[in-house]
């Protein structure tokens, strides 16, 4: 039995489609990326897969329970976090956990050693007894994440987990994230930051304004967009001719310039690399350094959501 | 999906989690104090220097519309200010069923303001001699006009606002008026019968009645009718909050 199913899932809101009959599944065991840019229907499609929200047509299961018609059921075997830290600012950490234990029904006998366990792995268990008022950000998201795991639900879902965090927080977050994929749990994150999807994820969807472009492991998407690999140089002396004689060279589709370097696309780095370095010769011009570059996920993501419309015959850079 | 004895254990523990939480953190917000109790206070000193009526004869009717006001002022409170902070979208992500949120809101409505009664009971019961009868009375009728205006506010909260604003006026549309409906100001009898005919369908009509009753020994209802009115109104109230807050949250 998968963990979700999702079919034709689509909802409204007036005119706007911001989920648009999108079918999935996930696997128990798995880490199940979300990943989209603003407004894309990642947290609708939580909403709806936790049940907040329903669908305007389509079903979803959670371990083989319909989430509109056993909602209950589907909810107890879930930990949700929100996109936003939701949780109770006049009360104590430890409150804080103790009313969301009970929310899920974890016995009393417990509740307590679970919560103890749980701020202990998240690391502010020294500021049980604090009002959360105080908190940084990084400990209100470790505390909401603690939180949606007070059950020990066998699936989570996480609406942008370290979006906007210091590294310690982030780094926490993702071993526990990775610790209890270990042990087994099912995790559904939605993420705006490639990276984040391309580190964690098992398997990823793109999506964008409401529809899923693509569904696989990160590395397959890497190769279904082979073409797109570049040639990285940096030079000691960078100026608009030397830009316009490489974006020249046979080959080269693109060049963009990122940060210090220059990125010269193309799908035969081997000759690029050739023509480079003869130009660069003959122009005595030294480079600093010289790489060749797979395409990224950021780049799959990029061509797949259409989000590069309109850098299309941006050959040059200024 | 039937509903088992172990659901309505579930919710009844889900409700009862949610009422604690809801005391420990809105006992103490002042905008809590001001509509539900200092309001109705002022309303009454008002009237009564105009009436020039003996403070004795007031207290019923005190006792009335701090129910009213305290009991139904958590709710207009507590859950816009969750909207804004997505607390409440904790409660409705919970396995537990509306009726649980619905109920638990209520209740804390409800122990909120039998407190704050109970209080004004006991300075009442001082300057009346109370019979034990009529005490019992008195501790059931506050009980349940406390929990029937929990749920109106309850009830009112539904509105899918994150403005407190905006619930307190749209409720103070309906809880003003019922104070010159209700035989709490205006004796019953002294008004027309247009006036008797709506008083009859505003719940502090019942509520200022049984209390009038467990004071004075007079009704102009009826006990009976008292209780089993209050008892309606609880559950229409019920019945309506889980339609809107189900309504609201799709
Ligand atoms: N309650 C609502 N009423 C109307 N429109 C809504 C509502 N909730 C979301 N939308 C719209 O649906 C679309 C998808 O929103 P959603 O919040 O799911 O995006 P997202 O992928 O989570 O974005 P972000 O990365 O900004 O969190 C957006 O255009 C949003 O404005
Ligand atoms: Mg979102």
């Amino acid at each position: 039995m998968n963990a979700i199913e999702v079919t034709t899932l689509t909802k409204h809101f007036g005119s706007l489609v911001a989920v648009n009959n999108v079918t999935f599944t996930v696997p128990k065991g798995e880490i199940f990326g979300y990943l989209g840019p603003n407004g894309a229907g990642k947290t609708t499609t939580i909403r709806i897969l936790t049940g907040i929200t329903a669908p305007t047509s389509g079903t979803a299961t959670i371990f083989g329970h319909d989430i509109q018609r056993e909602k209950l059921t589907a909810r107890s075997s879930m930990g949700i976090v929100p996109e936003t830290s939701n949780i109770y600012d006049d009360l104590s950490a430890w409150k804080n956990l103790m009313f969301s234990a009970e929310l899920y029904h974890v016995r009393k006998s417990e509740r307590e050693s679970r919560a103890t366990e749980l701020l202990k792995t998240f690391e502010i268990y020294d500021r049980k007894d604090d009002k959360v008022h105080g908190f940084s950000k990084g400990m209100k998201r470790r505390l909401t994440i603690a939180m949606g795991l007070v059950n020990s639900p066998p699936l989570l879902f996480l609406d942008e987990p370290t979006s906007g965090l210091d590294v310690q927080s982030n780094l926490i977050i993702r071993q526990v994230i990775r610790d209890l994929n270990e042990q087994g749990v099912t995790v559904f994150l939605t993420t705006h930051n490639i990276e984040e999807a391309n580190l964690m994820c098992h398997r990823v969807a793109i999506i964008n304004r409401g529809i899923i472009a693509a569904i696989d492991s990160p590395e397959r998407l890497k190769k279904t967009i082979q073409s797109v690999q570049a040639v990285e140089l940096a030079l000691e002396a960078m100026s608009a001719d030397i830009i316009e004689a490489l974006a020249h060279i046979p080959h080269v589709n693109d060049i963009r310039r990122e940060g210090d370097k220059l990125r010269l696309y193309t799908e035969d780095p081997g000759s690029v690399v050739e023509a480079a370095m003869a130009y660069l010769r003959e122009k005595h011009i030294r480079p600093i350094s010289v790489n060749t570059l797979g395409p990224s996920l950021e780049e799959v993501f990029v061509r797949l959501t259409g989000l590069d419309k309109g850098r299309k015959n941006e050959k040059t850079v200024t | 999906m039937v509903y088992t004895l172990e659901n309505l254990k579930n919710d009844l523990h889900g409700a009862w989690a949610i009422t604690r939480k809801d005391l420990t953190i809105y006992y103490l917000k002042p905008n809590i104090y001001m509509s539900g109790i200092l309001f109705p206070l002022f309303m009454l000193l008002a009237f009564a220097v105009g009436r020039n009526a003996p403070i004795i004869t007031l207290i019923p009717g005190l006792i009335a519309i701090t129910a009213l006001f305290s009991a139904s002022s958590i709710e207009p409170v507590s859950i816009p200010i969750e909207r804004r902070t997505k607390t409440f979208d904790r409660l409705l992500s919970a396995p537990i069923s509306i009726f649980a949120l619905v109920l638990g809101e209520s209740i804390s409505g409800l122990l909120f303001s039998y407190s704050i009664c109970i209080l004004m009971l006991v300075a009442g019961a001082i300057l009346y001699h109370l019979s034990l009868v009529s005490i019992l009375i008195l501790l059931v009728g506050i009980a349940l006009s406390c929990f029937t205006f929990a749920n109106l506010g309850t009830v009112f909260a539904a509105y899918p606002t994150e403005n407190v604003g905006e619930v307190m006026s749209l409720l103070n549309l309906v809880r003003l008026p019922l104070i010159f409906i209700s035989g709490v100001f205006i004796p019953l009898e002294a008004m027309p019968s247009w006036g008797r005919a709506v008083s009859a369908i505003s719940p502090l009509t019942y509520a200022s009645d049984i209390l009038r009753y467990g004071f004075e020994g007079v009704t102009h209802v009826g006990l009976v009718t008292d209780i089993v009115m209050l008892l309606l109104f609880v559950i229409i109230f019920q019945l309506i909050g889980n339609l809107l807050y189900k309504k609201f949250n799709e």
